[in-house]
C-alpha cells in the first residue's frame, strides 16, 4: 500500500509513515498470508458447513410449511366434504323420516278402510246369517205351524185335508201371527 | 515482568528474533487465528440437522452475521461475499478483546541498544495495534472488491460505474455531463485509492488508542494499584472492539454494495 502511494509521488511521505508505524513489505506479506488463512480455514470449516445446514434446515421448514399448508387445505375440503354430507344426510333422514310418516298415515288409513270394510262384510254376513237363520227359523215355524194348523183342525173337523187347504190354512195363520 | 520502560507503548511492532521476521503482533494474529481455527474444527465434525450446545452458538454467531451483512449487501451478492464480511468480522473482533487480555503489551523485556538508550519490547502486541495487519487486511479487502466489482459489472460496467454520466442528458449538455462526470470519476478513483489506507488507520488508530489509554492509565498510580484506573476502560475498551469490528466490515459492506449497486445513488459514494 506504502508502496503503491511512493509509486504515486508521495514517496517521502509514504516512507515517512512506514517508518514511524513500523510497515514493512515483509511483516505485511506475512499478515496477509496470515488473514488468507484464517479467511480460507472459517470459509472451509465454519461457514461452508454451517451454512449448508442453515439451507438445509430451512429448506426442511420451508417443505413442513408447504405440507402444513396442504394439510390444512386438504383438513378444510375434508371439513366441507364432511359437512356436506352430513347435510345431505340429514335431508335423507327427514325425507325418510316424511316418507315414513306419510307411509304410516297412508297405512292405518288403509288398515282402517280395510277393518271397516271387513266389519261392514261381517256384519252383513252376520246379517245375512241372521237372516238365513230366522228365514230357516221361519220355514221350520211355518212348517210346524203348519202341521200343527193341519193337525188341529183336522181333530177339530175331523176331516182329512187336501193340498190347498192345509196351504190356504197355513197362510192365513202365518199372516195372522206375523200381523200380531 | 511489568513494564518499566516508560509508559507510551512504540507506534510499530517488535521483531522477537533478529534473525527472524517474525513480529509480537503477528503472534497475537496467529493467536486468534488459532482461537477461531480450533473453535471450527470443534465444531466442524459435529454439525447435526437438530444443534446442540457448541453448534447452537457457533450457528447463532454466523446467522446473525450472515443476516446483518444480507440487509446492507442483498441476497445475491451476500451469498458469494459472506465468507469474506463473516471471517473478517470475527478475526478483527477476536484480535481486538486479545489485546484487552492482561499482560498483552505490559509484559517483555528491556533492550539497552548498543548506541546507548533502553527500549521496553512487549512479548505481544494487540493484532490490530500494527499497521501491517489492518493495512494487509484492507489491501485484501480492495482486491476481492475489486474482483466482485468487476464480476458484478463487468470491466466496461465498472469503468461506466465510475467515470459515466448518470440520468439522460443531450446535446451540448450531454457534452458538458461527461466532462463533469469524468473528473468526478477521477476524483472518485482517488476516493477508492484512499479507502484502504482509511480503513487501516482507522482501525489502527482506535486499537492503538485503547491500548495506550490503558497503558497510560496504568502509570497515573502505584504499581500495586495500577489496574484499578484502567478497569472501568477495559469494559469501554470490549465494546470499542466490538464497534471498530463491526465499522470496518459496514464499511467494507458498503464498499461494495455501492459499487455492485445498480441504482442511481452513485453520489453517496463520494461522502465515504
Amino acid at each position: 500500500m506504502f508502496t503503491l502511494l511512493a509509486a504515486g509521488g508521495f514517496s517521502e511521505t509514504a516512507a515517512e509513515i512506514g517508518r514511524n508505524f513500523g510497515w514493512k513489505p515483509a511483516y505485511f506479506v506475512a499478515q496477509v498470508i496470515n488473514f488468507l488463512l484464517v479467511l480460507y480455514v472459517l470459509k472451509r470449516f465454519a461457514f461452508g458447513p454451517i451454512q449448508e445446514i442453515l439451507e438445509k434446515r430451512r429448506a426442511n421448514i420451508k417443505e413442513g410449511e408447504e405440507k402444513l399448508a396442504q394439510i390444512e387445505q386438504k383438513l378444510i375440503e375434508s371439513e366441507k366434504t364432511n359437512a356436506a354430507l352430513i347435510e345431505k344426510a340429514n335431508a335423507d333422514a327427514k325425507r325418510l323420516i316424511n316418507e315414513a310418516k306419510d307411509s304410516s298415515a297412508k297405512l292405518a288409513e288403509q288398515k282402517a278402510a280395510e277393518a271397516v270394510t271387513n266389519a261392514q262384510n261381517i256384519m252383513a254376513k252376520a246379517e245375512e246369517a241372521a237372516k238365513a237363520e230366522r228365514a230357516t227359523m221361519a220355514a221350520d215355524l211355518k212348517k210346524e205351524f203348519g202341521r200343527l194348523v193341519v193337525a188341529t183342525t183336522s181333530q177339530v173337523t175331523g176331516k182329512a185335508l187336501n193340498e190347498d187347504d192345509q196351504k190356504r190354512i197355513n197362510e192365513e195363520a202365518l199372516s195372522s201371527v206375523q200381523s200380531n | 515482568m511489568a513494564a518499566e520502560g516508560g509508559h507510551k507503548l512504540p507506534l510499530y511492532p517488535e521483531q522477537i528474533f533478529s534473525w527472524l521476521p517474525l513480529t509480537n503482533s503477528m503472534v497475537m494474529s496467529w493467536l486468534a487465528a488459532g482461537i477461531i481455527i480450533f473453535l471450527c474444527r470443534s465444531a466442524a465434525g459435529k454439525f447435526e440437522m437438530v444443534p446442540k450446545s457448541f453448534q447452537n452458538v457457533a450457528e447463532w454467531i454466523i446467522e446473525s452475521l450472515y443476516n446483518f451483512f444480507g440487509g446492507l449487501l442483498g441476497d445475491h451478492l451476500i451469498k458469494k461475499t459472506f465468507w469474506f464480511f463473516g471471517g473478517t468480522f470475527l478475526f478483527v473482533l477476536i484480535n481486538n478483546w486479545l489485546g484487552l487480555i492482561p499482560g498483552v503489551g505490559t509484559v517483555g523485556w528491556n533492550t539497552e541498544f548498543v548506541g546507548g538508550g533502553k527500549s521496553f519490547l512487549p512479548f505481544l502486541r494487540g493484532g490490530n495495534a500494527d499497521l501491517n495487519m489492518t493495512s494487509a487486511m484492507s489491501v485484501v479487502f480492495m482486491a476481492v472488491w475489486t474482483f466482485w466489482a468487476i464480476q458484478e459489472n463487468g470491466v466496461k460496467g465498472f469503468a461506466e460505474h465510475i467515470f459515466a454520466p448518470k440520468g439522460s442528458f443531450s446535446g451540448i449538455l450531454k457534452i458538458g455531463m461527461i466532462v463533469i462526470f469524468f473528473l468526478v470519476g477521477i476524483l472518485e478513483v482517488i476516493s477508492i485509492m484512499i479507502r484502504p489506507v482509511a480503513l487501516s488507520f482507522r482501525l489502527f488508530g482506535n486499537i492503538y488508542g485503547g491500548e495506550q489509554t490503558l497503558e497510560s492509565l496504568m502509570h497515573l498510580v502505584p504499581k500495586q494499584i495500577a489496574f484499578l484506573p484502567a478497569l472501568p476502560f477495559y469494559f469501554v475498551e470490549l465494546l470499542v472492539g466490538l464497534i471498530q469490528a463491526l465499522v470496518f466490515c459496514l464499511l467494507a459492506a458498503i464498499f461494495l454494495n455501492l459499487i455492485c449497486d445498480h441504482g442511481d445513488d452513485h453520489g453517496e459514494e463520494g461522502s465515504h
